[in-house]
């Protein structure tokens, strides 16, 4: 259960929120990559959980696939009042747990680095800037993301780290 | 993945009833303890469910993940909380805070992971094979999710086979899933005689 004012966002999920007192919230990031896209001044913020780079045929959750993700949460962050240009995007997560192939020909690469390129380039056509990152490597991560700007990370077994300083409100 | 009718997760239920039981008694014999099962869950859950579904997200557990090759695509995980992992490897006689542990979860994973998938080629007449064990300490929902993830790309679900072994009078169990590819499931229905 998650406590009052904590948004989970699970896999292929994206959320927003600009309500101080709120904070959005990915549990345990393996392979997929927390996606925050936050505008401090105005106190906006959203999350995605992607789980996969490309969206292959039409459906599935919005967050699911890091190339739909990105322009929905755009969308979704602008709607409560900001504008592309004032965003601003932290990456967690990507990292890879296991070898497993599946997926077809392209799981040949690793999902967690194929996710975070996806994401990235994704970012790129939006003109929107990466300032902090906490990806790679084989552990599991939690990200947690304030209205009011601040974004934590916290690595299995590791502390929580202010991977963006701001309001934790 | 379709949805599958409540017959379909009938027989799976029942093919996981069957596997769990003859891991049941190969970590059983392996231990000289008595291990108790519990009755299989088999659900077809969205994705986002689905971490929920086998655990609390955040907990420490060591997961060992074996994938298979042959007639179906699936992957076995077997899910040990870090302090009954512990617990196991004291039964074994293998000291914990070494390096020991860890290989004794994924050799401990692969012997259970080989009897419940013998009993399920032998029920279905599917010619299955292990590869070898994965196995990694790091939160539940890493773990599962990251699991999940190879083989999401065309399914928005996620059947999930959970039992769970329970060595009697130690505070020791450990959950034994079957993640199929949608692909996978098919094949194991149409063996069964139970296909849409």
């Amino acid at each position: 259960m998650t406590p009052a004012g904590e948004i989970a966002v699970r896999m292929g999920e994206l959320a927003v929120s600009s309500a101080p007192g709120e904070v959005l919230l990915s549990i345990g990031l393996g392979s997929c990559i927390g996606l925050a896209l936050i505008d401090q001044r105005r106190g906006i913020a959203g999350l995605a959980h992607v789980m996969l780079p490309e969206a292959t045929a039409g459906g599935g959750p919005a967050g699911k696939f890091a190339d739909r993700a990105v322009p929905e949460l755009v969308a979704r962050t602008t709607a409560l009042g900001t504008s592309r240009t004032a965003l601003r995007a932290v990456l967690v997560g990507g990292a890879q747990m296991f070898t497993l192939g599946g997926g077809g020909a392209a799981s040949a690469l690793d999902i967690g680095v194929r996710n975070e390129s996806a994401v990235r380039a994704a970012l790129a056509s939006e003109r929107i800037p990466v300032v902090a990152s906490a990806t790679g490597g084989a552990r599991g991560r939690t990200i947690r993301v304030f209205p009011g700007g601040a974004v934590l990370s916290k690595e299995a077994g590791g502390a929580e780290i202010e991977l963006m300083p701001g309001v934790r409100a | 993945m379709t949805a599958l009718s409540g017959l379909q997760l009938d027989a799976l239920r029942e093919l996981a009833n069957i596997g769990s039981g003859t891991a049941g008694t190969a970590l059983s014999r392996l231990l000289g303890r008595s291990v108790d099962i519990s009755v299989p869950n088999a659900v077809v859950l969205p994705l986002a469910e689905a971490v929920e579904a086998v655990g609390p997200a955040e907990q420490d557990v060591t997961g060992v993940a074996i994938p298979l090759a042959g007639d179906m695509d699936a992957v076995v995980l077997l899910v040990f909380p870090v302090d009954d992992g512990g617990t196991l490897c004291g039964m074994l006689g293998v000291e914990a805070g070494t390096d020991d542990p860890i290989s004794a979860l994924g050799e401990i994973g692969n012997i259970l992971a080989a009897s419940y998938i013998g009993s399920l080629g032998a029920m279905t007449g599917l010619d299955l094979d292990l590869t070898p064990p994965q196995t990694v300490t790091d939160m539940l929902a890493a773990i599962v999710a990251s699991v999940l993830a190879t083989r999401a790309t065309g399914t928005d679900t996620a059947l999930i086979l959970d039992s769970e072994l329970r060595v009697e009078g130690e505070e020791c169990s450990l959950s034994f899933l079957l993640l199929p590819e949608p692909g996978g499931v098919r094949e194991i229905l149409a063996r069964m005689g139970v296909e849409a």
